[in-house]
């Protein structure tokens, strides 16, 4: 089982201090954190995508792809990508760039987008968030998986011999978790396409994240990809610790409740009941954490988010130490002692998929041919070439 | 074996003991009387808003219920009619409804029979029903009965208030029109939770 954080990148003041980090200091921060993350023995470091302030992260090929030279381990993946709004052209490109120079150490989660007017920004309608979903991730696929492409639909303009570069390392494309909160559709479009399903459950109760959950699980049974408990789930959460669990309420209590998502709202202790939040001991959080398999099944990734709500870096530093070194390696432990031999331990790593794509014969090519930009040409015609070349007898 | 039905009240006063609970309580008891004369048993739940305020709010802030406003919640989307009722304030139906009503799932009352009452200390409020509920549940699509009632301070003295249609007739009449609609509708079943969700493949267009 992974266990890494996510960021959603907010800039929010520090309750405590009335300190407000600026933009360059709170993305200079993210990378400290993401590095931290890998020199303690996190699997996963993920950002977000906003466009809009509070949040810096609008760019997370820019981030990841430096993330990915200055760390060793830790897998590199986004939280979420909006696929509603970015181009599919662009993320296939941007994302295989990504795979290329992070040596596959990627994936990428799809979701919608946290705010309505994003939408209007980048020229969409939210009220096509599902279609456009939908559509742009069945072309994203295509880009991926097929060299030469001719597509037409509804959302963008129509591509005819298009060949998106780099082609993916290894000729197979990058793990793709779809992540939704309260959407069934999403769910069902992971089950359909075999992908993983990221339910960030930090804002609900645990029975609604188990109905969610086991839905996909189903459909995912359905449409022919394994059997239900095979299926690839991931979970978000947020915690807070200090060894002594008083002395954690006391710390994190300010930032709870100035917090932009849920301060002033539910009391602490009504949120830490009814949601993954937990605030207290390392113990505290490996009882909750640890139990949450019990409703959703063995599970492959959990998602903590630590860096919100105004904590300076140097608390949130602290935090992933005592994640790394006193909740991760005891939950490790117990999720494998009781994860079934038939249910995948982790995601899937990018070897697993060559390996799995190799046996199943599906390796695509990773480099195509080029166009001719002078006469107008397609790739597809320098392959019928070079195929007509080929078979070309010997001693001509 | 009788038929059955849930009919679910909602009452927003906030005092207690509340002339609209009180005026609630009796629509729902003309409500369940006149089902029983179609050979229909009601089983209501009431809905006190008072003791849910907290979470109310919670919920506008937060996305989702908690605790006993997510039953309430359950029992209203599965509900087969609503008796909603509110005191006036400040010439419209009470905050704390209004934060309920926008709390609901926005397709919950499309089709559901819902009977409308509402208190004031005047007659002169009495219009409310027509200028701001009627309006507000019709934006929800919801099959709101043509009686709503409202109860002044007067109705509720004997030959005080309206002595033309006094009180007790009117919720007669209301819960009358309530029973006939709910009477008339197949009986709602409990949902499967994502039993709407289209396959993937129609999703796709295929």
């Amino acid at each position: 089982m992974q266990f890494g954080i996510f960021s959603v990148g907010d800039v929010t003041t520090d309750p405590t201090t009335g300190r407000t980090p600026d933009d360059t200091e709170r993305v200079r921060a993210m990378l400290t954190i993401a590095q931290h993350a890998d020199e303690a023995g996190l699997d996963v470091f993920a950002t977000g995508e906003h466009h809009n302030p509070p949040f810096v992260p609008s760019s997370p090929t820019t981030m990841l792809g430096y993330l990915a030279g200055v760390t060793k381990q830790i897998t590199l993946s986004t939280a979420t990508t909006l696929i509603t709004t970015n181009d599919p052209v662009r993320l296939a490109e941007e994302y295989a760039m990504l795979q290329v120079i992070s040596d596959g150490r990627m994936d990428l989660m799809m979701g919608r987008g946290n705010t309505g007017p994003v939408y209007p920004w980048f020229g969409q309608d939210i009220r096509q968030g599902i279609p456009l979903a939908v559509e742009n991730y069945a072309l994203l696929r295509r880009l991926w998986t097929e060299d030469v492409v001719d597509w037409s639909g509804k959302f963008r303009t129509p591509l005819q011999g298009f060949t998106s570069t780099p082609r993916p390392l290894d000729g197979v494309p990058p793990f793709v978790w779809h992540g939704s909160i309260r959407s069934p559709e999403i769910a069902e479009q992971a089950a359909y396409y075999g992908d993983g399903f990221l339910h960030n459950a930090i804002f609900w109760p645990m029975e609604h994240t188990a109905a969610m959950v086991n839905f996909y699980r189903q459909r995912f049974e359905h449409h022919g990809h394994g059997s239900a408990d095979q299926a690839i789930v991931g979970l978000g959460g947020q915690v807070f610790m200090r060894k002594e669990s008083q002395k954690a309420w006391d710390e994190f209590r300010p930032y709870f409740d100035n917090a932009p998502v849920y301060g002033h709202g539910p009391s602490m202790e009504d949120f830490t009941r009814e949601t993954p939040l937990t605030v207290g001991s390392p113990q505290q959080v490996i009882d909750r954490y640890g139990a949450f398999w019990e409703q959703v099944g063995h599970y492959q990734r959990q998602l903590f988010l630590m860096d919100h709500a105004g904590l300076p870096l140097k608390t949130v530093l602290e935090q992933i130490d005592l994640l790394a070194t006193e909740v991760v390696p005891v939950l490790r432990q117990e999720a494998e002692a009781r994860r079934p031999a038939h249910v995948p331990a982790n995601p899937p790593t990018h070897a697993e998929r060559v390996a799995a794509a190799r046996a199943a014969g599906e390796v695509h090519e990773q480099g195509v041919a080029a166009a001719d930009h002078w006469t107008g040409r397609t790739a597809e015609d320098d392959l019928a070439a070079a195929d007509a070349a080929a078979a070309v007898p010997d001693g001509r | 074996m009788p038929q059955e039905r849930s009919i679910v009240v909602v009452s927003a006063g906030v005092s207690q003991p509340s002339s609209t609970r009180l005026l609630a309580d009796r629509l729902a008891a003309a409500t369940v009387e006149e089902l029983a004369a179609r050979g229909i048993r009601a089983d209501v739940t009431t809905v006190e808003l008072r003791d849910l305020a907290h979470e109310v709010v919670n919920m506008t802030l937060t996305g989702f219920a908690s605790g006993p406003l997510a039953d309430a919640l359950a029992k209203l989307a599965a509900a087969d009619g609503l008796i909603a009722v509110t005191p006036v304030f400040t010439a419209s139906y009470a905050g704390l409804f209004k934060s309920f009503v926008d709390v609901l799932d926005k397709d919950v009352l499309a089709g559901m029979p819902v009977l409308l009452g509402a208190t004031g200390g005047t007659g002169r409020h009495s219009l409310v029903l027509e200028y701001a509920l009627r309006p507000l549940f019709g934006y929800l699509h919801a099959d709101v009965v043509g009686t709503g009632v409202f109860a002044a301070t007067d109705d509720w003295a004997d030959g005080g208030g309206d002595d033309v249609k006094p009180l007790p007739e009117r919720i007669r009449r209301a819960g009358r029109e309530l029973a006939e609609t709910v009477a008339d509708r197949e009986p709602s079943r409990p949902a499967g939770l994502y039993d709407a969700v289209p396959s993937f493949e129609d999703l796709l267009g295929h």
